[in-house]
């Protein structure tokens, strides 16, 4: 396979001025990736262009794409990005992010049992009660109730980077409805179809597991008097940008993939239509929003939703996971004092680091950001896929006045923080038909359970395809690539 | 099941068979009639007649051999093409996704994504046989999966009684589009009733005819193949043998039924048991009555099943 001594990832040139997560300064590749580059070295270009040709047909057949939609035409369906290089992660370096990711989860559980109940971390002025009341995620239906098991984020998403000083930060935790799991599962299979005899080098673990552990955490948060629980996934439908995912969790479960009018409520019973009749369920693995949940207390147009779910609920027939009312804690403005959050509650120090963040509403930090928005990656708190972002350093002077009068407009919206660093990796640009670096990040997937937690090994790695651009989100032309977590 | 669900599987079941049987149909009867005995009734247009009227096109304006092929194959505007059902056979099962096998769903998945990148212009000029047989072909692998990679059970008889009232619905359209063909030409003064062609050609629509050479060993005529076609309870496209399916399936999901006339598995059986008791000697001289009258009871079979299944 070798030929004239052309090895593939000979042109990489080390992304220097970032953390380069794959070879050091000189072009010699980590002791962790000295396997992968070798193996990699060892393919002619048209054997990795056959491979990749293969594994994205493999995706196209799997269903894993989005549809593009332009007028007078068929759909174009696309698959997602896939990058076969995988990212590798050392076994210690994992088990920090590990138990970081789980310590960071289990007090936002605590944090927001509290906010709905004894307030505790208000009166102590930890937290600023103006900044959770003021959320339109606070919602005041799940004052003073307890869901089952006491567990409101049972599914979390944590998204890291590593900085230029090698070291993780989180960017933001997800817990309403976080996606992309599938994709980690789905990544595996095709980089051990096409990649074989890489795993018969380096042990990377398995990643399986995930689906049979969601429906075990799910089943600890039945509900009281239920014996067998009936759990379901519910999917705003198949037009939505994550039906794939809503599907495959649902079939790999083995359990029914229910919209809201496959359901309704009777006597604070929810049940769902089957052919013969209808039958009760008990736990909700839910992929729909807060907001669309029930239109008898939520958005009334909500067709998505099944009218009556909050009450039978709140009467603790059914379980909702996550919780409604998590967004409240994965709030940007929030985020800075989950370092505090953890300390009051677990008392312990924080494993992971969080990024500097400033707040537009308090004074000083607002005269910071606006003297140095050039500087500043500025963040609506309430948005997610990374829509409403500015880079300050991408930035024209006119542009960054437009977004002076934006944050003054509104400072509660805005907060902002140092321009990090992702780290990069190689990543094999078809256009330029060779590897270069390109940034990255992780997210991680955790479950939270009645006495139950789980970490799945590795996680999501997103992957900004576009030269010197940030923001790897799948919605703005991010790819994916499988996670190896060493054994 | 969901109700929902269960309506996907059973639509999906039915798009699969009814663009399999618009595909044979086609290539069939355009492919024997190149060298037909009679060719000078047997022209293009001939032809052409009997695709569109199979497809249930009786509207067309321009008709040339192009605009014909290209209406009954790849014109995703008509509802009826290849094209449309197995986008909707896809549609249906992306709906139930969660409910079939990911085999199963990655087969339905390529096929579809097989027809709906056929480059059209390969389509009319050389890729009319290998477009049609690849149909076959890509619902020989689906039915594959449909047998052998879903538990038989609830979903999958559902999937395989949406398939047979399609197949009683499909076969007799194709009968009918062939008596009527036998019609015209006998209207144009031939005659085809003691000739073999014709009959020859109605079998290979339903891929029928080894069968049919093995059962009677002899050169098929009307009432032969109308025998096999109708009431053979080991062929499995004939009616008889389809009314049997959709009653084994029906009674794999039914729970109870009271003993009442109105109730669908009583419509089916008795229906079937028509099948079990006739002869070619009751019908013979008059195909058409009971051709309708199995059309308009499936139909009603299948409204009746919806209702009591799918529509929750």
């Amino acid at each position: 396979m070798e030929s004239n001594g052309y090895r593939i990832l000979d042109s990489y040139k080390p992304g220097n001025a970032h953390f380069d997560e794959v070879f050091i300064d000189s072009g010699k590749p980590k002791e962790h990736y000295q396997n992968t580059v070798d193996h990699f070295n060892k393919l002619t270009l048209s054997d990795y262009e056959r491979i990749n040709n293969e594994v994205k047909s493999s995706f196209f057949n799997q269903g894993i794409t989005f549809a593009v939609y332009a007028e007078d035409k068929k759909p174009d369906e696309r698959i997602f990005p896939f990058d076969l290089f995988p990212r590798i992660i050392p076994k210690d370096e994992w088990q920090e992010l590990e138990n970081g990711v789980l310590q960071r989860n289990r007090a936002i559980n605590l944090f927001l049992n509290d906010i709905y109940h004894k307030k505790l971390i208000l009166k102590d002025k930890v937290v600023p009660a103006d900044l959770i009341f003021s959320s339109k995620n606070y919602l005041k239906e799940m004052v003073d109730f307890t869901p089952p098991g006491g567990i409101y984020t049972h599914v979390s998403g944590t998204d890291l980077i590593k900085h230029t000083d090698g070291k993780y930060y989180i960017l933001e935790d997800n817990l309403r409805c976080p996606s992309g799991v599938s994709y980690v599962l789905s990544n595996r299979l095709a980089l051990k179809k096409s990649l074989f005899d890489l795993f018969n080098k380096l042990k990377a673990k398995a990643v399986y597991q995930y689906p049979e552990q969601l429906l075990e955490i799910l089943k600890t948060v039945k509900p009281k008097n239920v014996d067998v629980p009936t759990v379901v996934v519910v999917t705003p439908g198949m037009y939505n940008s994550a039906y794939f995912e809503h599907s495959f969790l649902a079939q790999k479960m083995g359990v029914p993939l229910v919209e809201g009018r496959d359901l309704f409520v009777e006597k604070n019973f929810v049940y769902m239509k089957t052919i013969y009749g209808p039958q009760k369920v008990d736990v909700i693995y839910r992929r729909v929003d807060d907001e669309f949940l029930d239109p008898m207390h939520f958005r009334k147009d909500s067709m998505l939703g099944v009218p009556g779910l909050m009450n039978a609920y709140r009467a603790g027939n059914v379980t909702l996971a996550n919780a409604p009312g998590t967004g409240v804690a994965d709030d940007k403005a929030v985020y800075n004092y989950v370092p505090d959050i953890i300390k009051y509650y677990l008392n312990e120090e924080p494993i992971l680091n969080n990024v500097k963040t400033y707040h537009c509403d308090r004074e000083d930090d607002l005269k910071y950001v606006l003297e140095n928005i050039d500087k500043l990656v500025v963040k609506p708190v309430d948005e997610s896929g990374g829509y409403g972002i500015t880079i300050g350093s991408t930035l024209t002077s006119e542009e960054i006045d437009a977004v002076k009068v934006k944050i003054k407009a509104d400072t509660r919206k805005y907060i902002a923080q140092p321009i990090m660093s992702l780290s990069v990796h190689a990543t094999y640009i078809e256009d330029n038909k060779e590897f270069e670096p390109r940034h990255i990040d992780l997210r991680t997937f955790s479950l939270l359970g009645k006495n139950s937690e789980y970490v799945l090994k590795g996680g999501l790695t997103r992957v900004a395809l576009k030269r010197g651009n940030l923001i790897v989100n799948s919605s703005q032309g991010g790819g994916s690539k499988d996670t190896w977590v060493l054994d | 099941m969901l109700s929902r669900v269960a309506n996907n599987l059973y639509w999906m079941g039915r798009y699969i068979e009814r663009a399999e049987h618009f595909a044979r149909y086609s290539k069939v009867i355009y492919f024997s009639a190149l060298d037909a005995p009679i060719l000078k009734t047997y022209d293009r247009d001939f032809v052409q007649e009997s695709m569109l009227y199979m497809a249930g096109i009786f509207d067309m304006e321009s008709k040339t051999e192009k605009d014909v092929l290209f209406k009954i194959g790849l014109d995703a505007q008509n509802s009826n093409s290849i094209i449309s059902n197995v986008s909707m056979a896809r549609e249906n099962a992306h709906g139930a996704r969660s409910a079939i096998s990911t085999e199963l769903w990655e087969a339905i998945n390529r096929y579809y994504h097989l027809v709906i990148s056929y480059p059209v212009d390969t389509y009319l000029t050389t890729g009319f046989y290998e477009f049609t047989q690849m149909i076959l072909d890509q619902t020989s692998i689906v039915r594959g999966k449909i047998y052998g990679t879903l538990l038989h059970e609830g979903e999958w008889a559902i999937i395989l009684i949406g398939m047979y009232i399609e197949r009683v619905v499909q076969v007799i359209r194709i009968i009918n589009s062939k008596l009527n063909d036998v019609f015209k030409i006998e209207q144009a003064g031939h005659s085809v009733t003691e000739q073999s062609f014709e009959w020859t050609t109605l079998l290979k629509c339903v891929e029928a005819f080894d069968m049919n050479r093995k059962h009677y060993a002899s050169i098929p005529d009307k009432n032969q193949v109308l025998e096999f076609l109708l009431l053979n309870q080991s062929c499995p496209r004939s009616i008889s043998n389809s009314l049997s399916g959709i009653m084994r399936y029906e009674e794999k999901i039914r729970i109870s039924e009271k003993r009442d006339s109105e109730t669908i598995g009583f419509k089916i059986g008795k229906l079937q048991q028509k099948y079990q008791y006739l002869t070619i000697d009751d019908f013979k001289d008059n195909v058409y009555e009971l051709l309708n009258y199995t059309q308009e009871k499936i139909l009603e079979i299948g409204s009746e099943f919806e209702k009591k299944y799918l529509s929750y």
